[in-house]
């Protein structure tokens, strides 16, 4: 049996982070999503007091990534992510609003999984999450490194 | 001042010479009366000694004297003529003396007739009648009177000598005084240029570097205004990503709550369950359901248009922080490239591009393009309607820069909008094709980073003419350096 996939959120806009679980649930995905509005809680969550990450040894986790935060730079948590051992197996989806070609590229180099740009169009935007949610639904997410 | 002086001093120094010459004119005039009185002295001791001895020797030199006394005469005649009073004096004088000489020939003749008593009764009449004492007192009358002549005519020397001296001695003075003063003027204002030379220098140095502080705080300058437009314009898109997200909620929100409105109104009750979407609205529900989806649709279409504006800044700030890589390119080709892209347009609007010769340059490829291109198609979407346009593109050098003109036969521009229509999100004339003000904003934001300008003649009705210049040769140097 697998376990079941933990959706982390790390998305400073409530807005946009109530729009993309709503277009998630719509795409019959009913994975547990845990919200963070700043970098630094999700670093704690994800990395633990100790920064070791092994809190999230064995759990299968699914990180949506804003690069915006108000208090750190989300480059800096993907680059943490990819490097720490227990988590860089976790795929990685940058959703933020920047469609500079520079920072994708950046990103991709940093071992993210997925670079969606959030459009203003808002049909474009719930697509993306659709296809998204069909995405997690059919992907295996492999647990933390054990 | 020093003509006054040299002319005051050649007039003294020729006044003076006047004045030693009537001096010497005093002298001589005396000599010669001296002459007078000797010769006429010779002659009567001739004469005496002839009469005493019978020598022909004293006879040889009275005759000698006695010829003498007249050019002598004739002389002093000539000398005196300026002076009245001696020539009163010499009438006398020549009277007494032509007595005298007369007196000489009787003399003479009574020896010749042997009758030497005769004759020195004659000599001693002539001592009697005083004919000798007057002549000598004549002679000593005029001699007096040229010896006052004299002492008048030499104090008169010596002052215009006194006075020509001290003449040009105050003009040597004056020219020592005035060849220092000058020599201190000279040095005086040698001083103030040094001063003034120094001065400019610092002043040159100052601004340069004056310059170069102004030109990094500008730099920096815009550099902020890249990073704030960049931030502003990415910071605005996120809220935008809410309104629009949850407008399209509150859309499908109101399509269920009229669906259910319709369904509580439209179906009887008791009745059997039917599709709620298929229940019509009637009157006044009806009303508010399309008022709802109008004041969606303008909320919709203003986000779409604010997301628009903001993509564009977005794109020229990123436009603005994009390396430039300066290549050669051949003018018409890449110009027939851009034109034959632009194709379909142009047939469309029925447009006639003409490319005449064009200088090549060395520039970054990709913003040329972006220049052309916007300018080539603003020529083709703005021509007059219902005339067939004619398009031609012209190029020249001129010191180091290529001048590329685009010049349309379309409806042109108000010159009032001349201005206007290089300013971001800024159109001019009627509003009937599609276009978001950017595009002359974001030619004009690149040929300056090429470092050309770009001017813009045209008239209502009568065509445009955009004029580019920009640098033959564009070196990274010149901008890269600088970051």
């Amino acid at each position: 049996m697998t376990l079941p996939v933990t959706i982390i959120m790390i998305e400073d806009d409530e807005g946009h982070a109530r729009l993309i679980e709503r277009n998630i649930r719509r795409s019959g995905v009913n994975n547990e999503i845990v919200s963070f509005t700043n970098g630094t809680d999700a670093m704690m969550h994800l990395f633990g007091a100790d920064g070791s990450g092994l809190v999230q040894k064995g759990n299968a986790l699914l990180i949506l990534l804003d690069l915006n935060l108000p208090d750190m730079s989300g480059i800096d948590i993907l680059k943490q992510i990819k490097e720490n051992k227990y988590l860089k197996a976790s795929p990685v989806v940058v959703l933020t609003t920047t469609d500079d070609s520079q920072e994708i590229k950046r990103c991709y180099e940093l071992g993210c999984n997925v670079y969606i740009t959030k459009p203003v169009n808002y049909e474009n935007f719930a697509n993306a999450i659709r296809q998204l949610g069909l995405f997690f639904s059919v992907i295996q997410v492999p647990p933390a490194a054990s | 001042m020093l003509t006054v002086i040299s002319a005051g001093s050649v007039y003294l120094v020729n006044e003076a010479r006047d004045d030693s010459k009537w001096v010497v004119h005093t002298i001589e005039v005396e000599n010669q009366i001296n002459t007078l009185l000797l010769e006429i002295r010779r002659a009567e001791s001739g004469a005496r000694g002839f009469l005493l001895t019978q020598g022909a020797d004293f006879k040889a030199d009275h005759d000698k004297a006695v010829a003498a006394v007249p050019p002598a005469l004739d002389r002093i005649n000539r000398l005196t003529v300026d002076n009245q009073a001696q020539r009163d004096n010499l009438e006398k004088l020549s009277a007494a003396i032509q007595t005298r000489l007369g007196q000489f020939a009787q003399e003479m003749d009574f020896l010749r007739q042997g009758q030497p008593d005769k004759s020195l009764a004659l000599v001693r009449e002539a001592a009697a009648a005083n004919t000798t004492t007057t002549i000598g007192s004549l002679a000593a009358a005029m001699i007096a009177e040229e010896e006052r002549l004299f002492r008048l005519r030499s104090a008169n020397a010596d002052r215009s000598q006194t006075l020509a001296a001290s003449m040009t001695g105050i003009g040597s003075g004056l020219v020592v005084l005035l060849a220092l003063i000058s020599v201190w003027l000279v040095r005086r204002s040698a001083r103030a240029r040094d001063d003034a030379e120094t001065r400019l220098r610092d002043a040159n140095l100052n601004l340069e570097s004056t310059v170069d502080e102004r030109t990094a705080d500008l730099r920096e300058a815009n550099d902020e205004i890249q990073r704030f437009a960049y931030i502003v314009s990415h910071d605005l898109r996120s809220p935008l990503v809410n309104i629009m997200g949850f407008t399209s909620e509150l859309e499908e929100l109101g399509k269920d709550i009229f669906r259910r409105i319709g369904g509580l109104t439209g179906v009887p009750a008791g009745g059997p369950p039917v599709d709620i979407a298929d229940i019509p609205l009637d009157g006044p529900d009806k009303q508010m359901s399309a008022d709802f989806s109008e004041a969606l649709g303008f909320i919709k279409s203003s986000i779409a248009r604010m997301d628009r504006l903001i993509s564009a800044i977005l794109n020229l700030t990123r436009e603005g922080r994009r390396e430039f890589q300066p290549e050669k390119i051949d003018a018409r080709d890449f110009i027939e490239a851009i034109v034959s892209s632009l194709a379909h347009q142009a047939a469309e609007a029925q447009a006639e591009i003409h490319i005449e010769p064009l200088p090549n340059i060395v520039s970054d490829r990709l913003a040329l393009e972006q220049i052309f291109s916007n300018l080539i198609d603003n020529a083709i979407k703005y021509l007059k309607n219902g005339v067939p346009g004619e398009i031609r593109i012209r190029g020249r050098t001129k010191l180091g820069y290529a001048i590329f003109e685009i010049n349309d036969n379309g409806r042109g521009i108000d010159p009032k909008d001349h201005q206007r229509i290089f300013d971001l999100f800024r159109r001019a004339g009627t509003q009937d094709k599609p276009g978001q003000g950017i595009g002359l904003a974001h030619v004009r934001a690149l040929v300056r980073r090429l470092g050309g300008t770009m001017s813009v003649s045209s008239e209502l009705n009568a065509g445009s003419t955009f004029t580019i210049t920009l640098p033959i040769s564009w070196n990274a140097s010149n901008r890269n350096a600088d970051k």
